[in-house]
């Protein structure tokens, strides 16, 4: 086992959070700019902030170090050390996924791109020429998109995670490897496909923009799709967590799932629109409110079709939402590892 | 060679450790007939002691021998000691890289091709990166399959399959090894070259766990020997002592 390059985390640490607070900044900035706190500018809070987070970040940073050299175990340090010693599994684990996916087809990767602009032009003429479901909504072919996306990236992920504790038995009841690895590096690899159709969405948003009317822009606001991509991989590892855990004692799950993920895709304002409801069944609107994939959807939205930046209480609220799943999930999972073995 | 068995030299520690499987009287798979059963209080278990207070140490060097008949539990300590599975009652306590090669090519694919399988094997089995770029040619010549690596493993024969998986596994100098009955695969002259290989890993001071049927094998390469019988250690000690009580 090589050592921890505990200096390189560092920087590369520090790296990624100035990236992610830069992000933040530029992308809300029109947001950020006319509010205020107690009369200081938000935007010198924020930046006050963080560099108070810096600071405690490279003090806790140094009393890593010492514990490294000292020998004494630290929870971060193990963090780091598990992550170290089996990030060559783990890339290994995903660009095994990633290659088998499209192997033997001729356009390979690409129907990482096709798949959801076909999706979304066969459910665009059937709902908005035929059935007529567009209602009000604005752009409804890249709302209906949006949703598609963000959509598949969760029950993709969701599935594939489901089945990497069973699909992968023969492994896990002859090499010792931490169990956690399978969800997570499925969640991963199928994740990058939802990372590649962002690609489309973005290009059909830039050139359908330009014919619309009234205009659709992108802007600056683009900068912050990374943060609700990231809520979003965190709730669907915290999904992955889980299903997998209950796919191992239960093998109906694999079925139920197929079941409820069609409940709830039907539950969340994919092809149509909450505005419907609104003079209609109240209810409804407010029952959304506890509909996770609701608020990544609208996250998406609002960036792409609004050009602004959602409210920061919906920030707040992604986070909450991925934070409650993967807590559930990881529970669930490392009270249950242990006893996978004797039911594969 | 085996060296003074002191605290410093120890390797692995077992000590009471007891592996119990509860057997469902007719296992239910399926959420309904659990719920179900659960219910009418009719989910009953049967216990079974697959291991029962064993403690044993092995020290540097050590290459202990396992023998026993089928079902005395020699697969179940291994696994124990390879961290697969979790015991009920005792500790394990381990130091240094283990190899387990319980079961060769373990987590290949057989969509990918030969090349790619030995990164993916290799970082299965816990190899580092930057090892297994400087050990491919060596895994490479010794498989013997240069003309086959860029084809996907489907397209192997089996043969093939078990020599790619044998020179992955080989090629490391862990310092515990623990094997489970396999030594020679491939045709002839592969399983002397196979044979040949095993021998030098096993004696090249590496502390290995050996379980075989083979006591001729046990004899010419172990130190020590273990003799599990229905879950228990039944003897314990050098292969001089054990092995002539074991044959009767």
């Amino acid at each position: 086992m090589s050592k921890i390059p505990l200096k390189r985390v560092f920087k590369i640490s520090l790296l990624v959070w100035t990236g992610i607070f830069v992000l933040f900044v530029v992308g809300a900035i029109r947001k950020l700019l006319p509010m205020k706190v107690f009369g200081i500018p938000l935007l010198a809070v924020l930046a006050a902030a963080f560099l108070l987070f810096l600071a405690a970040w490279i003090l806790y940073f140094r009393h890593l170090m010492k514990c490294e050299e000292e020998g004494r175990s630290a929870f971060g340090l193990f963090l780091i050390g598990t992550v170290h010693r089996y990030r060559f599994l783990i890339e290994q684990l995903v660009s095994r996924d990633f290659k088998i996916k499209y192997k033997r087809s001729v356009l390979g990767i690409f129907w990482s791109f096709l798949n959801p602009l076909l999706m979304m032009l066969v459910q665009y003429v059937v709902f908005s020429h035929l059935l007529n479901i567009r209602g009000d909504v604005r752009h409804y072919a890249i709302y209906l998109l949006s949703g598609i996306v963000i959509w598949n990236g969760f029950n993709d992920c969701s599935t594939q995670a489901m089945r990497s504790i069973t699909g992968n038995a023969t492994l896990i009841t002859k090499v010792y490897v931490p169990k956690y690895i399978y969800p997570v590096t499925k969640v991963c690899s199928a994740f990058i496909n939802t990372l590649l159709s962002m690609i489309p969405l973005l290009l059909v948003t830039a050139v359908y923009g330009l014919f619309s009317d009234p205009h659709l822009f992108l802007n600056e606001t683009v900068l912050l799709l990374p943060f609700g991509l990231f809520f979003l991989l965190i709730f669907n590892i915290g999904m992955g967590f889980l299903l997998s855990s209950l796919m191992v004692f239960f093998h109906d799950v694999e079925f139920l799932w197929g079941v409820f993920s069609t409940i709830w895709m039907y539950a969340t304002p994919i092809i149509y629109s909450l505005s419907m409801f609104e003079s209609r069944a109240g209810w409804l609107v407010t029952l959304m409110q506890f509909n996770p994939l609701y608020h990544y959807i609208s996250f998406f939205r609002t960036v792409i079709l609004d050009g602004a930046s959602p409210a920061f209480a919906e920030y707040g609220i992604c986070a909450l939402c991925s934070a409650l799943m993967f807590t559930l999930g990881f529970i669930v999972f490392k009270k249950t590892q242990d006893r996978f073995v004797l039911y594969l | 060679m085996p060296q003074e068995n002191t605290d410093n030299n120890l390797m692995i520690r077992v000590k009471d450790v007891s592996m119990r499987f509860r057997m469902e009287e007719d296992r239910s798979g399926s959420l309904k007939e659990t719920v179900t059963k659960f219910l009418s209080r009719r989910l009953t278990f049967r216990d079974f002691y697959a291991l029962h207070d064993v403690s044993f140490d092995v020290y540097r060097g050590d290459v202990l021998g396992i023998v026993g008949r089928n079902g005395a539990g020699k697969s179940t300590i291994l696994k124990i000691i390879s961290g697969i599975l979790k015991p009920t009652a005792g500790t394990v306590t381990r130091r240094g890289s283990i190899v387990p090669m319980l079961e060769l090519g373990s987590g290949f694919d057989f969509d990918l091709s030969g090349r790619e399988n030995i990164f993916l094997n290799g970082a299965i089995l816990g190899y580092e990166k930057q090892f297994l770029y400087d050990r491919y040619q060596e895994i490479l010549d010794f498989s013997e399959l240069h003309a086959f690596i860029d084809m996907p493993l489907r397209n192997y024969s089996s043969g093939m399959v078990m020599r790619l998986a044998f020179s992955i596994a080989t090629v490391v100098e862990p310092e515990i090894l623990i094997v489970d009955e396999i030594l020679a695969v491939g045709d002839e002259n592969f399983q002397k070259k196979s044979y040949a290989k095993m021998t030098e890993l096993m004696g090249g001071g590496t502390t290995v766990l050996f379980v075989s049927h083979d006591m001729n094998q046990i004899r010419r390469m172990c130190n020590r020997v273990i003799w599990l019988e229905n879950g228990t250690v039944r003897m314990e000690g050098t292969t001089d002592e054990v092995c002539p009580k074991y044959l009767i």
